[in-house]
This record gives structure tokens, sequence and C-alpha cells, in this order.
């Protein structure tokens, strides 16, 4: 018996992603991936490149122009036993899957009292800041968290995009997958060959401080590292919480680092009212309020559409908004 | 009892213009013919703009752009047989649908740089915006449709969409509705046989997308949508039929995308070269020109006379485009709803203080003035 040797290499986001759509795909032959533009063309960001030739159009599959079309397939696909993986290509197109969403896919495993699930995977690219034209720079995933039945992650690193997204495709429940596009090859890292998970449902802790909790997802976490950085500058000590699976959500870790620093702040890039730091926010005043020396701070992108990418970066949170929302909460 | 036959369908295909540019004269539109010479003066313009466009990307002028070279007659004939008092919506590739609506090649620009100030439509039309999400705007022609019905003024809608969108359950209602009701509405599909790397036949099993007309009790037609005339014939019996209350029509223009999808593609990935051939032989400006050659309404120098023209004119609107300053960040506020409600009232603030900050560090230098209204 031979052993092979572990090893790491320097991967950039999408190529962690593409990595793992192939290892479980070799490793599964139910998972069939779905969507526009995924068969030869390698998906519009190369996320499913090298899948067709590997593993044929059967299995990897230009699907007409059509999400609901797409979605709702994937749905009698995994209920009848496969493992559908779907590519919505970009944010802004995902409204046109919710009818089946909210309607089907949340709910299914509870309206058939358990008879059917179903254990399929809505990819998804994530948020701004790439210049890209209308509907191609959205943060929608509020909708999805508001919906019962369904989990949503958005990873911020290529080691865990890839354990996620294998986790995700062996989940027995739907799960969207948000990639932040903003990192798809700005974020690189050391990921392992070889194939892994990580538990959905735990966030992590990017940088441990003790005067404030900044707790994010996405490409936003980024912007919360590079925040901390200055703060530090000036003897601020700023933990960075990155939530990696928005639900369900990794409470006691919000809790305990909340509990330790006494101030939080919530950075994410949708519109802020109604977005999922609201709900965290509700959360750490429910359980966490005794524990808080200032209130919590919800910054995100304003309550308008996203504006065309000439003003991208004043409608999504930069370093200064985080700073001066810093400054508010330290100053209790 | 024998199967019986209860309905018969038929779909037609219209060509007027053969490749080398000759009509068939029992075909041919009964209009005076210099205003194929006009439309041709500006699909040459349109070209010109086009090749322009790509090129201002190239050089990290411009942000993504989705070409129309090869479309300029699907794209510019449509809108250009309208009345302003008609209603357009035009697909994202919709440069030349704009252009024949009188939008200038300046907006066009704007928009495709990321400026919400590209959004200037000419005083007097009913011109919609577009969007990127394809087909949502289906239903919603079919209910300006209805609208204009009830004004009982003879206005008719045209809705543009392509192969791809065709594929989304959107068409389907907006069909439905259209067929139903009996609206004056247009759904001209541009069948420029690529939706990104998805070809027009992975994209629906039926041999033409015309015949989709037949489930829904309206006028279906398929035309060649490189031949100026074909498209010209075929819209005014669309729009004629709209007028007169016989309803829906949808008309299947087929065409072919030169370019790739947008800059941001690279077709080599996907499709075979030797496609771009056989379409350049039926390139819908050549046909035309050759057309307009026949009937001795242009000769060479008239041509490059077109061509230098056009390329004036480009370079007048690509100058007016870079003479925009930077927007306001705040005019994203503005047009958001008719009062403001508090909410943006401080969030309109919050972004002031930014800018502020900024300015005292030294991030920005200066903040442009403001243009939008707000509330």
């Amino acid at each position: 018996m031979t052993t092979t040797a572990v090893k790491s290499r320097e991967l950039n986001l999408v190529g962690a992603v593409n990595e793992a759509l192939r290892q479980e795909m070799e490793k599964d032959e139910r998972v069939i991936v779905l969507g526009e533009d995924v068969g030869k063309n390698g998906g519009v960001f190369r996320a499913t490149e090298g899948l067709f030739e590997r593993f044929g159009q059967e299995r990897v599959v230009d699907t007409p122009l059509a999400e609901l079309g797409i979605i709702g397939s994937a749905m009698g696909l995994a209920i009848a036993g496969f493992r559908p993986v779907c590519e919505i290509q970009f944010d802004g197109f995902t409204p046109s899957i919710f009818d089946s969403m909210v309607s089907h896919l949340g709910r299914m495993r509870n309206r058939t009292r358990g008879r059917y699930s179903l254990p399929l995977v809505i990819r998804s690219p994530h948020g701004g800041l790439i210049h890209a034209p209308e509907h191609h720079s959205e943060s929608p995933e509020a909708y999805f968290c508001h919906t019962p039945g369904i989990k949503v992650v958005c990873p911020s690193t290529p080691e865990d995009a890839k354990g996620l997204l294998i986790a995700a495709i062996r989940d027995p429940d739907p799960v969207v997958f948000f990639e932040p596009k903003a990192l798809y090859r700005a974020a690189r890292g050391p990921v392992s060959d070889q194939s892994y998970t990580i538990e959905i449902g735990k966030a992590r802790v990017r940088r441990e401080g003790t005067d404030l909790t900044m707790i994010s997802w996405g490409a936003m976490v980024g912007t919360c590292l590079k925040a901390a950085e200055r703060l530090a500058q000036n003897g601020t000590s700023v933990e960075v919480l990155d939530l990696r699976t928005l639900t369900p959500l990794d409470l006691e870790s919000v809790l305990k680092s909340v509990s330790k620093t006494g101030r939080a702040l919530i950075a994410h890039e949708a519109p802020n009212s109604g977005s999922w730091a609201a709900e965290i926010s509700a959360l750490i005043a429910e359980r966490a309020l005794t524990h808080l020396k200032a209130p919590v701070k919800r910054v995100g992108g304003w309550d308008i559409r996203m504006p065309l990418f000439r003003l991208e970066r004043y409608y999504i949170p930069d370093i200064d908004r985080l700073l001066m929302a810093s400054e508010e909460v330290l100053s209790f | 009892m024998p199967l019986e036959t209860i309905v018969h369908h038929k779909t037609q295909r219209l060509e007027i213009l053969n490749p080398e540019g000759f009509a068939d004269p029992a075909l041919e539109p009964r209009v005076p013919k210099d205003i194929f010479l006009e439309i041709y003066r500006k699909m040459v313009e349109l070209r010109a703009f086009d090749e322009r466009a790509i090129k201002l990307q190239r050089q990290g002028r411009l942000g993504t752009y989705p070409s129309v070279f090869g479309q300029e007659a699907s794209q510019f004939i449509p809108a250009f047989c309208l009345k302003p008092s008609d209603w357009m919506i035009p697909t994202y590739r919709g440069s030349g649908a704009y252009y024949a609506r009188g939008m200038k090649f300046r907006h066009s620009l704007l928009i495709w740089a990321g400026d919400d100030r590209g959004t200037v439509f000419p005083e007097g039309n009913r011109d919609m915006t577009f969007s990127i999400t394809v087909g949502g705007h289906l239903t919603l022609a079919a209910g300006l449709a209805w609208a204009a019905k009830l004004e009982k003024k003879n206005a008719v809608v045209l809705a543009y969409l392509g192969d791809g969108a065709s594929s989304k359950g959107d068409l389907h209602e907006a069909l439905t509705f259209a067929g139903m009701m009996s609206l004056p509405v247009i759904f001209l599909i541009e069948n420029n046989q690529w939706a990104i790397s998805v070809s027009r036949q992975r994209q629906c099993a039926a041999e033409t997308l015309a015949q989709k007309a037949h489930g829904y009790g309206v006028f279906g037609l398929q035309v060649d949508g490189n031949d100026a005339l074909a498209i010209f014939s075929a819209m005014e019996e669309a729009i004629r039929r709209g007028r007169e209350g016989r309803g829906a029509s949808i008309l299947e223009l087929e065409t072919y995308r030169m370019a790739h999808h947008t800059t941001a593609d690279d077709s080599s990935r996907y499709r075979p070269k030797n496609d771009l051939d056989y379409w350049a032989k039926r390139d819908p400006l050549l046909r035309l020109k050759r057309y307009l050659e026949s009937l001795k309404l242009l000769d060479e120098a008239q041509n490059q006379e077109f061509l230098k023209n056009a390329e004036a004119l480009v370079d007048e609107e690509i100058k007016a485009y870079e003479a925009f300053a930077e927007p306001n960040p705040l005019d994203m506020f503005a047009n958001n709803y008719a009062e403001a409600p508090r909410a943006l009232i401080e969030q309109r603030a919050e972004l002031k203080a930014l800018l502020e900050r900024k300015m005292r560090l030294g991030e920005i230098v200066e903040v442009p003035p403001l243009e939008g209204r707000f509330p």
C-alpha cells in the first residue's frame, strides 16, 4: 500500500472552486454540473474550466438561458438521486429563481414529511468592485438567509472555498454557495491537493483582538482585516470574525467574541436595512446585551440599488467607512 | 377513427435581398428608395461607433462593451420604423436601437463606462431603459401595449430580445397576455445564433423561434436579419397589424454575432471560425450597399464620404463622452423615491461626511457638482 503525500500549493479562489468540483465529480458520479456557459466555455469566470473535457456533456451541461429552468430541473434531479451543482452566472440573475427557491426548494423536505430531500448546490458569484455592468455586482444573501430550509455559505479564502464547497455538495440539504467575485483571482492562499471538507455552520477568527469585534463575510472580510491593521497602529485591538456560513449561523462564535470585546461592528456589501447584519445585530442584542459597552453597529451598502460601477466604491463600505464606524463604536 | 388534423400551421421566412444585393422585385418594399440610403448611412455610423467602442475598451477608456457588429440591420431598422409615440425597449446589446431613436453615442458610451448619466432618452420619444438580466421586460412590454390599446392612439410597442432570452419563462407569459388580449406589441427576436457560448440549436429544439407564435395565437415570421429590405417590410407588416388592432407579432431576425459576447468574452473557446466566413459574405452593410449601387443611389465616392463623416461624428461623440467629469457620489441618492425617506436622508448625510473625511485625508481632491434631484 502506498500513501500519497499531502501537498499544499497556492491557489486562487476560483482555482479552489474548480478543484473542489473536479474532485467531487471524480469521487461521486451522481454529481452533475449545470448552468449557463459552464461547459465548453468553462464558465464566465472559468470556475468550471476543464470539467466538460474531463467528464463529458452528460455531467457538465450547458443549459438554455433560463435560471428558473436550471434550479427547477436540478430539484427534479436531486429528488431522483443525483447531486446537481447549479451555477447561476451572476448574483443579479438569482431573482429569477425565487419562485422555486421560496415555494419549493426550502420546504420540500418538510412538506413531504421527510420523504424527499434536495441535496443540491446553487453556486453564484457575489458582490461588487470588479467594474461590471448592472445586475453583476449584487449581494442578495439576505433573501436566501430569510428563506427557511436552505443553507447559505460565503467563503473568503481559497482554502475555505474548497472545503466548504465539497461539504456543500455532500450536504443532504440545499446549499446556496456565494463566491466573492472580487476575490476569484485576488485571494490566493495555500490549499491542500487532497479532498477535504470544512464544516458548514462554523465561523473562523481571522484576527484576534480585545477591543472590538468586526463580523463579516465574503470580500468584506479583507476590508475588515485592513481596517483592523490601521486601528492597531493607534493601539486598538480588533478581532475579525469571518462567518463563512451565514445560515446556519455560528452564533456561539459571535457571542463568544462579542462578550470578550464588548463591541460589535458588522460589515457587508448589501443594502443595510433588512440585511443579514440586521439579524446578527438583533441576536447580539438579545443574547449578549449585558456584555456590550456600545451599541452594535452595522456598516453596509446604502438602501438604494447598486449604482453603475463608477460609483460602486462609494456604495460598498471601504476602509474609511469602517474606520469612521469604529471610531463611533469606540467612543462609548 | 383515423387521426384528424385539426390545425395547420406554417412558418414563413422573408428574404428580399440576396447576398449579391439583388432584390426580388415582387417583394421589394414600395417606398421611396432613398429611405434605404438614409438607413445605410446610419448603419455605417453605427459600425464606426461600434469599432471605436471596442478600441476604447481595449485602451482602458471604457468598461465591458457588447458589440453590435454584424447586427447593424437587425438593431437599427426595427426601431427606425417606429414613430416617436411608439414604445421601444432594447436589450443590453442595443446601441443600434437607441441610435435609431436618436440617442447620442456619447450616452451609450457613458452607460458602458458605468455612469448612470448615460441613461438619457431624446425628448418626445417613448423609450425604455434596457436591462442586463434578460427577458424581464417582455411582460412589461405587454403592459405598455395594453395601455396603448386603452389609449386608442394606434401606438405600438417594440420589444427586442435575443435567442437566449427566448428560453426564459417571461416570454411565455408575455405572449400569453399579448395573444389573449390582442395587444399591439412586436417581440423582435434578434437571433444572433449565440447566447454567450450556447448555440441557437442548444437553446430550443424547435426548428425556428418564429414558430413559437403558433402556440399563442399571434403572428410569427422568420426574417433574414442581415437583409435591410426584409426587416423593413416585416416591421411594416407587424406595425400595421398592431395599429389596426390585429394583435401581437413575433419577428425572428436571423443574424450573427460577429464579435465576442462582450469585450470580456473569448468566443474562440467555443465556436467554429468558419462560421464567421459564412456570415461575413452576408454582411448587412455590404448587401445594402450593393443594392443601393444597383439603383445608382450610391457610388464609391459617396460611400467614402459616408465613412469619413461617420469617423468624424464618432470622434466628436468620444470627445463629448470623455469631457464628462466624474459623477458626484451623492447623486446616487437622487431619483430613488418621489419623496426621500428618512433612511436615505440620513445615509446621504453619512456619505457626505465620508467624502469630507476623504478630502481632509487627501484621498480625493474635490467633489464634482451635484446633478441629480434629491429627494
